[in-house]
């Protein structure tokens, strides 16, 4: 019985479709005001104006770093990327105090105030317990713990940047990668919009774990015209979260889109060049028909920052979100030290923004209210600036990593052993699908069901999503009846956005979830590269092993139906090349299950690869709960003539080309299913071939750039002296995937390939 | 008596041979040393004879079929008898090398043109019309196969490959080990040991110890016997010599020199403290000379001649394993103090090794004495660019008619090598004698010192 059906009928009654309206600038409060109406302390007026100050002696000390005028870093020579956002410390200061200490932030290439407001917000909300634990050098009095965990906040700032090991990701990361995910701080993004999707899926994780947390969402006007930005606002505003699919989990996106509009995108300008809208709000006009409650701030009024967003958090709590704001701020230099800015904008524009400085007139208040006294304003300007000169001198001597370590901390090691209550706890909503098991065997496409139900089964943090894989169970059926089982909390359909659909699961899995996600055909997989490939794969070593990216992107290869150029390919040997990622791809329903069972308790980011040519396959699955090791070939038939290395489909060509070869002339062939490319198990291809002498690798993909060739050069390498013939490849003609049945079939390798490669070499 | 006979191994590289013409057909009378047929090797098209007397009884092996070395290609014997009933060896390559080569063929045809054409009718070549022999090239061997006759220590440079295109492969290696009686070869474990670390063959060493039995010795011995590569300055020597000897025709004249009379005056000169050598006499001597005869102090391509204005004279020295020509620069300009001075230096720096490049180049004419090594005579190959060098051998005491009277005298000899190209015979002999007239002139020495 289907969950639900749509029941829409045609209707074309002529009507006007109102926008609504969206406002601007609506927040009339001073300082005076806000202490009145008892909506901040003078203390926590104070810490604003610290923490932009921070902020701002901070970034000058980059500038000045370039050019050795730093004095506390004398001789310090900083290699690093100069993306300052000067001018712009009420978007950062402003975004971190609107929402709470625990909350989430994603952030920018031009990140550093958005990472010091966050981390500073943090710690001062610390207790002295939570202080001592941040700094467990510090054996000072209880009064100076603050002072240290402050300081020791921007010292591993400035490490990062300065590519220490004491930075925050061990100099991995560096500024425009810059992450603390012990206070919130889900990463910088140097992929302009990369972060949106990040905080997306982290806000959707929010939502799943009714954790009260929301996510705010630092990203530049810039980034408002890439699609995965686009795709990302279409996901958070989807209706299935908050209509009757929903059911009594009605809930919106705890996410909150805060558009850093400093103007330029680099250096074009995203006014009335680059972009059709006069603001940059309007844009969440056409996600939501309630406009993400989007509204446009003053960004150099820290004040009216903070209200704003303080007001969307509190929106996205009750399952409002996503909300939408435009911080209209400016950032005084250039994209980075090396644009002069005079070719593409005037310095009475700059001028201008300056009268309305962020910290001089927030200052200003803060003398009018007499918060501070003169004297005392200078206090804490130079307390900051010593904070900043200890920090960032002491950064500047501190270690670098060792080289040896270079590729450290681009794979973990962990796994989920054990699921912490109460994520063991598992409710069904209906029964499971009945899974037809005929003498013990069960279809490949039955088999990655079974894996997929036993994992939910086990731990409430796996969930799936993808295209059509809810009502419908997939294109190819892998999950039907999973979604009657396990709810839509659990089990929902995506829209056609594959790049959000893998960076979301990216920061779903941030937040320690373990997202499931399904690609229909692998050649989509090239619409989410970055997302694969620049997220998904780096973030562990990015971060200096902080984060663990436990996710798995399945995807389906469509090759041998027809289906041409975009919707056949192999790509594994594509991602095989990208570090970080794990790539497995395997051949039976029994390594089908293991593997994915394996794959989804697998702390890396996994890229699990099937084909359709497979699913219909049957083979030996055990109802049990076992696990096969990524990382693990397997010898799939003994033999001592030859040895036939292949993973996926090829692995079912190499046995019949090895059946053939004893038949017609007494050779005995040994096959070896790689079974995964990433980890790669070369000792069982190199024991198979210093036996043997001979190999033929073979896959399905085309050859040229093929992971088939690495097998063969490290084959070259390591078992040299026991080669008896040279290893030939096999794969697919080294062309693009044709329709025409008659040319697929020449196109895509076969059992004869193989079979004539072996005799080629015997 | 059927004798066999067998394609002939001539190169020790070669493996298979082809028969490109067969001399004689079945039937026909064949006498010792009378050609039987022509074989193809990388290198040449060689004549085959036959070892025995009687009648070509049967042809095994036809034209043109690559054939194993030691194979059987016919049977010769005395008419009527019955040959031995054995099958052709398996063709070697699979793609047989087709046509015989031109020359050959042109040559037996204008000798022999009616038996050939009989032979052709009766053994018709069985191979496709291939392609062009392909280049020769290196024997392919698979690692593997490397690894265990590495491993075996023995040399795969007699194996015969049957993997893909020729390459030996690890099968071929055994059937050779088998072939060999690999098994049953005795080795000591120290020999074993010591044979793959130098890389010997050990199917090439013969063993000395208790029933052949090999030892450590005889690997040791097979390594003294083995080919070393030439220091580079002995290439250099070889290179250079030879270059010499192939492209300078040489002749040679030899004068003896009456030496008595410089040798007692050289004595009077040392005890005046002025120690001068016979070497130095003989340099300053060929100096003046070559002033005298510009055609000696040139050099020639061989197609245009090149006269040099100053005299630099190359001194051959010898060396410990080797010799160099340190060069006395403008000779002519020198006194013999200043030239036995320029000897001492540069006789010590080459000595030294210490000689720079410039130092041993652009020498115009070159002195190589052996006169401290006992030799009656000797002649000196010409350095390269330079058209002639003197040989001075050693003083020896010498009966010698002077004034038709037997005297014992202090003869010299002095041979000079001359290039034809540029230098004839008389102008090689007033050289000479004008060397020799200065040596015998102690005049010219008073004046001189």
């Amino acid at each position: 019985m289907p969950n639900y059906l749509s029941n829409r009928k045609p209707d074309f009654t002529p009507h006007k479709i109102n926008c609504g309206s969206i406002m601007a600038y609506q927040f009339k409060g001073t300082l005076k005001d806000e202490l009145a109406a008892k909506h901040l302390t003078k203390a926590r007026a104070i810490d604003l104006l610290e923490d932009m100050l921070v902020i701002r002696e901070f970034e000058e000390m980059i500038v000045k770093l370039r050019s050795g005028a730093y004095a506390p870093c004398a001789g310090y020579d900083y290699r690093g990327p100069t993306h300052v956002s000067i001018g712009q410390e009420a978007a950062s200061v402003g975004g971190c105090y609107g929402i709470d200490a625990p909350d989430y932030i994603t952030s920018t290439h031009r990140g550093h105030g958005d990472s010091i407001a966050k981390g500073c917000v943090a710690i001062r909300a610390m207790s002295n317990e939570e202080l001592r634990a941040r700094v467990p050098a510090f054996k000072g009095k209880d009064a100076d713990l603050l002072e240290a965990a402050l300081e020791d906040h921007i010292y591993k700032t400035a490490a990062e940047l300065f590519g220490k090991e004491d930075g925050y990701c061990r100099g991995r990361g560096g500024g425009m990668h810059i992450a603390d995910f012990t206070v919130g701080h889900l990463g910088a993004n140097a992929i302009v919009g990369g972060g949106v999707p990040i905080s997306t899926g982290a806000a959707m994780a929010c939502r799943y774990l009714e954790n009260d947390r929301v996510v705010c969402c630092f990203a530049g006007d810039g980034a408002y015209a890439n699609g995965i930005v686009l795709e990302s606002l279409n996901w958070a505003a989807m209706q299935q979260f908050t209509n009757a699919l929903a059911k009594d989990k009605k809930f919106g996106i705890p996410i909150i889109f805060l558009i850093l509009n400093n103007h330029y995108g680099m250096t074009h300008r995203t006014d009335d060049e680059v972009m059709g809208v006069s603001s940059m709000a309007r844009r969440a006009a056409g996600f939501a028909d309630n406009n993400m409650h989007a509204e446009v701030v003053n960004g150099m009024d820290v004040l009216a920052v903070r209200e704003a967003v303080n007001r969307a958090a509190d929106g996205c709590r009750k399952g409002e979100g996503p909300f939408l704001i435009e911080v209209n701020t400016y950032r005084y230099y250039g994209h980075s030290l090396s644009d002069p800015r005079n070719e593409y904008r005037t310095k009475e524009e700059e001028e201008a923004w300056k009268v309305v400085d962020p910290i001089t007139t927030f200052s200003q208040q803060l003398l009018d209210a007499k918060v501070l006294s003169k004297k005392g304003l200078e206090e804490v300007i130079k307390r900051v600036q010593d904070r900043n000169a200890r920090a960032c001198s002491r950064a500047a001597k501190a270690a670098d990593p060792d080289p040896a370590d270079v590729i450290k901390y681009m794979y973990t090691d962990t796994s989920s052993v054990e699921v912490p209550a109460p994520h063991n706890q598992v409710k069904l909503v209906k029964a499971l699908p009945e899974i037809k098991r005929v003498d013990g065997q069960l279809t490949y496409r039955d088999a990655i069901k079974e894996a997929m139900i036993q994992e939910m089964l086990r731990d409430n943090r796996v969930f799936f999503y993808g295209e059509d894989v809810a009502d419908y169970g997939g294109a190819f059926k892998a999950t039907k009846g999973l979604l009657e089982a396990f709810g839509r909390r659990r089990i929902f359909n995506s829209p056609i956005s594959e790049a959000a659909i893998c960076s979301t699961a990216v920061g779903a899995a941030m937040l320690g979830l373990r997202p499931v996600v399904e690609l229909m055909y692998m050649d989509f997989a090239l619409m989410a590269g970055d997302a694969i490939s620049n997220q998904a794969a780096k973030w562990h070593y990015m971060s200096g092993a902080r984060a663990e990216i436990a996710l798995v992107i399945r995807a389906s290869v469509g090759g041998g139906k027809g289906y041409g150029g975009q919707h056949s390919q192999t790509l594994e040997s594509v991602f095989a090349h990208i570090p970080g990622l794990y790539v497995v791809y395997p051949s039976t329903p029994h390594d089908a299950k293991g593997m994915l069972k394996a794959a989804i308790r697998n702390n890396n980011p996994v890229l699990f690869v099937e084909s359709q040519l497979l699913y219909g396959v049957k083979g030996p699955v055990s109802e049990d709960d076992y696990l096969i090791p990524l990382g693990v070939a397997d010898v799939k038939r003994v033999g001592s003539d030859i040895s036939l290395v292949a993973w996926g489909p090829a692995v079912l060509d190499a046995l019949k080309a090895a059946d053939q070869l004893m038949t017609d002339h007494k050779i005995s062939a040994e096959v070896v299913d790689l079974r995964s490319l990433v980890p790669l198990d070369m000792e069982t291809v190199l024991t198979s071939v210093r036996k043997t002498g001979k190999c033929v690798v073979a896959s399905q993909a085309i050859s040229i750039g093929s992971f088939t060739g690495e097998i063969a050069s490290n084959i070259m390498r390591e078992a040299f002296d026991d080669l008896d013939a040279p290893v030939i490849r096999v794969g697919a003609k080294d062309g693009i995937a044709p329709q025409a049945l008659c040319l697929e079939q020449v196109f895509l390798p076969t059992a004869d390939d193989i079979y004539k490669a072996a005799l080629s070499i015997l | 008596m059927v004798n066999a006979i067998i394609m002939p191994k001539l190169n020790q590289s070669e493996d298979d041979c082809i028969i490109v013409k067969w001399r004689v057909k079945p039937g026909d009378k064949v006498k010792k040393n009378e050609i039987l047929f022509e074989i193809e090797t990388e290198k040449a098209v060689l004549e085959v004879e036959s070892f025995y007397d009687g009648t070509l009884l049967k042809i095994v092996v036809p034209e043109g079929v690559a054939t194993p070395v030691n194979a059987t290609v016919a049977w010769v014997g005395e008419p009527g008898e019955k040959v031995p009933d054995v099958a052709p060896p398996p063709p070697a390559a699979a793609a047989p090398i087709p046509a015989p080569v031109a020359p050959a063929a042109t040559k037996t045809q204008t000798a022999a043109a009616a038996p050939v054409a009989a032979v052709a009718v009766t053994a018709p070549v069985p191979f496709p019309s291939a392609a062009a022999p392909a280049p020769a090239r290196r024997q392919a061997v698979s690692p593997r196969a490397r690894a265990l006759a590495r491993n075996s220590a023995v040399s795969t440079d007699s194996i015969r490959g049957t993997g893909p295109g020729g390459r030996v492969v690890e099968k071929d290696v055994r059937a050779y080990l088998d072939s060999k009686g690999y098994g049953q070869l005795r080795i000591t474990p120290a020999a074993k040991a010591l044979a793959l670390r130098e890389k010997v063959d050990i199917l090439t060493v013969r063993g000395t110890g208790d029933s052949g039995r090999i030892m450590t010795g005889d690997i040791e011995r097979s390594l003294r016997e083995r080919p070393r590569a030439l220091s580079k300055m002995r290439q250099i020597i070889a290179q250079r010599l030879t270059q010499s000897v192939v492209t300078a025709p040489h002749f040679f004249v030899t004068v003896p020199v009456d030496m008595t009379d410089l040798l007692k005056f050289r004595h009077v000169l040392k005890t005046r403290g002025a120690p001068f050598s016979v070497t130095d006499f003989v340099l300053e001597s060929v100096a003046l000379s070559l002033v005298e005869f510009p055609a000696m102090n040139s050099s020639t391509d061989g197609k245009t001649a090149r006269w040099h204005s100053a005299v630099h004279l190359g001194m051959a020295t010898s060396l410990e394993d080797g010799l160099v020509v340190p060069v006395i620069r403008n000779a002519q300009d020198l006194s013999l103090a200043e030239l036995h001075a320029a000897v001492v230096a540069l006789a010590g720096k080459a000595r030294d090794g210490k000689l720079l490049p410039d130092e041993m180049t652009g020498s115009t004419f070159t002195v190589s004495n052996m006169g401290m090594l006992n030799i009656e005579n000797f002649t000196a190959i010409i350095n390269p660019g330079e058209s002639g060098i003197l040989a001075v051998s050693s003083t020896v005491q010498t009966p010698v008619v002077r004034d038709g009277r037997i005297v014992v005298r202090e003869v010299m000899k002095i041979t000079l090598s001359s290039d034809h190209r540029l230098i004839d015979g008389a102008v090689a002999a007033r050289f000479v004698n004008a060397i020799k007239s200065k040596l015998e002139d102690i005049n010219l020495w008073k004046s001189l010192t």
